[in-house]
């Protein structure tokens, strides 16, 4: 378990899948995608810090309002949690309560692995079918933010959606490599 | 169907689902959906997604992991081990200095990096074969660490304390400060509980010394020139600074709390960058890698939380539960342990984020009812859920020292740590007897609560 802000290092499953098929091809690409989102995150959590550091300066030493910095921020953070998800749950980084582990067979272990993604997926499935309702909605009746700035809220809600659909990618591709592996046993 | 039916239902549901191993940001979210497909109004569905980010945007909330930047920043670095050496040249004189050296060095770290697990491993890593090269028992070495790492959520920035200010709806800068008195009282009883333990293991040496003249480390003396002592400082010092600058821009009115946390962040970068080098988008990656891992991890978690809650006070669980609790007219103090056994309880199974999210609305009430000031319940909360971190079954610093120092068994690390667990019991029953402990620093800088 890790809820408190360090890497304790645990190794990352790498569900391996047949060189050559589909599936490894797809999840080759799924990695690429999930490396270049981190530099994308990565980026959004500096710029966040910079935009409160510039608001605190701009106070101080210009006496300008600060009507917009923390709206920023929160969309950029806002982006950088959800696009990152498919991420963390490739490393099976998201902790989960081992209980039951220890009871069960191998055999038994793997069918719990199975409910447990399958009843994940479908969350997420619906989860981001409601993100992007969300978003178009947003889209659509030209909704902004109730602040003086009034951003559109379809920036934040389009990070939403496209972050938990990849995640529902993420999930489904982990239980296509699993059901792949159970056949070819 | 009766709100105790559903609340039974709802609860048993998520333990059910909890127990299957599901990681725990999804067993709330698909708990949550399904009791508003069949207890609330279909619309209620559709807002789903709406209700989590509103419950979510707030730039309270998500300064976490701009803390949690900071926190990798100067956790990843090599300014742990400098930290620790430093304090260990200028306290190698008194008796059990060694000890007390760590004890600072893990409540100053913490103090930087707001995490308990990160300050045991920086700290431990450096501080345990230290103390036991020089004839420290294992069992008390991996004690100190523990106990010391544990002082992360309680000093400020804490990321728990965030969580219970926005759940209490309390003012987060006065419960940061209500952290501090506690916080240092803990490191006081740590360190006096070290120096007495190190005289017990040096007499036991001395002893031993007798029957058999042998080699023992404790016994032997070590000399620092001033030379060592003030080359020790320019590394530490910066870090030093930084601490006391963002405490300076939050409580002198210049930041906002979350304003801090972006503050923090870059002059973390900005520190490690010129001390030690880390500037390259190759050596920068790891750091924010792990940032990443770690926020998006339990900002997940919280959003679910948020989620699960508000469905519970929606099917009006969370309000029935409280209004039970008040009417069992218990005594100020039978409520208070009592609850507090429940986040104990909790705490085998739950990480302090979702205790706190999930719990807040049923004890909160009730512990306002009985007079208790909330923010002071916070940092009692906080002080038990950290022993949590520090005992069995799931002891999250016990972990982190089994993977920095694995040859000492987990027998003696057990035993190492108890002795701190009775000690912030102590801390405990000293803050319920004398709440000013922690009251009068907020009272002082920020004038007394209007409530």
């Amino acid at each position: 378990m890790s809820a408190h802000g360090v890497d304790l290092g645990h190794p990352v499953v790498v569900t391996a899948a047949r060189p050559g098929s589909a599936m490894a091809r797809i999840n080759r690409a799924m990695a690429l995608l999930n490396k270049t989102i981190v530099v994308v995150c990565s980026i959004a959590l500096i710029a966040a810090s910079v935009i409160l550091s510039y608001s605190v300066a701009a106070r101080y030493f210009f006496n300008a309002a600060t009507y917009w910095q923390d709206e920023a921020a929160v969309f950029l953070l806002v982006a950088a949690t959800f696009l990152s998800t498919a991420f963390v749950q490739a490393g099976r980084g998201h902790i989960g309560i081992e209980a039951l582990t220890g009871y069960l067979s191998k055999r038994g272990n793997a069918i719990r692995v199975l409910i447990v993604d399958a009843t994940s997926l479908l969350f997420c499935c619906f989860f981001s079918w409601k993100s992007w309702t969300l978003f178009h909605e947003a889209w659509v009746d030209g909704q902004v933010s109730g602040s003086t700035w009034a951003p559109p809220l379809w920036i934040p809600y389009s990070m939403m959606a496209l972050g938990m659909t990849l995640l529902t990618l993420q999930i489904a591709l982990q239980l296509a490599a699993a059901m792949d592996g159970w056949r070819s046993k | 169907m009766s709100t105790l039916a559903v609340g039974l239902m709802y609860g048993g549901a998520t333990l059910a689902v909890m127990a299957s191993g599901m990681p725990i940001a999804l067993p709330l979210g698909p708990v949550a959906v399904i009791f508003m497909y069949f207890f609330m109004p279909s619309a209620s569905l559709d807002t789903v997604t709406q209700n989590v980010y509103e419950e979510m945007a707030s730039i309270t909330l998500l300064a976490i992991p701009l803390f949690i930047l900071k926190g990798a920043a100067i956790g990843k670095s090599k300014a742990g081990q400098d930290l620790y050496s430093a304090l260990h040249v200028w306290m190698g004189r008194i008796p059990g200095g060694l000890g007390i050296a760590n004890v600072f060095a893990c409540a100053l770290f913490a103090a930087m990096a707001g995490s308990s697990p990160a300050t045991c491993s920086a700290i431990g890593s450096a501080g345990i074969p230290e103390m036991r090269k020089r004839g420290y028992s294992g069992g008390f070495a991996a004690g100190v660490i523990a106990a010391g790492g544990t002082l992360g959520i309680l000093l400020p920035p804490s990321i728990t304390m965030i969580l219970y200010a926005v759940a209490a709806e309390q003012s987060l800068g006065r419960l940061f400060l209500a952290g501090i008195g506690p916080g240092l009282l803990l490191v006081v009883l740590f360190a006096t509980y070290a120096v007495l333990r190190f005289k017990a293991e040096y007499k036991a040496a001395q002893r031993a010394y007798a029957a058999d003249p042998a080699q023992h480390p404790i016994l032997s003396n070590e000399r620092f020139t001033m030379a060592m002592r003030f080359g020790a400082l320019p590394r530490v010092l910066p870090f030093v600074v930084l601490l006391s600058g963002v405490m300076v821009a939050l409580y002198g009115g210049y930041a906002t709390p979350s304003e801090t946390a972006g503050l923090g962040g870059i002059l973390a970068l900005v520190l490690i960058a010129s001390i030690y080098g880390v500037w390259r988008p190759r050596d920068l990656g790891p750091i924010l890698e792990s940032t990443l891992k770690e926020s998006t991890m339990l900002m997940l978690i919280i959003g679910m939380s948020l989620l699960y809650s508000y469905v519970m006070s929606y099917l009006h669980i969370s309000q029935g539960a409280a209004q039970a609790i008040v009417a069992m007219q218990l005594s100020r103090w039978v409520l208070l342990a009592a609850i507090l056994v429940l986040v104990v309880v909790l705490g085998f199974f739950l990480p302090p984020v979702s205790i706190i999210l999930m719990t807040a609305p049923i004890i909160l009430p009730p512990l306002k009812d009985a007079g208790f000031d909330l923010i002071w319940f916070g940092v009692v909360m906080t002080i038990v859920m950290e022993m949590g971190l520090i005992h069995p079954p799931v002891g999250l610093n016990i972990f982190v020292i089994r993977n920095i120092a694995p040859d000492i068994p987990l027998r003696d690390v057990i035993w190492g740590t108890l002795p701190f667990v009775l000690l912030m019991a102590l801390a405990v029953v000293l803050l319920c007897l004398v709440p000013s402990i922690s009251t009068s620093l907020p009272n002082l800088v920020m004038g007394a609560p209007t409530r």
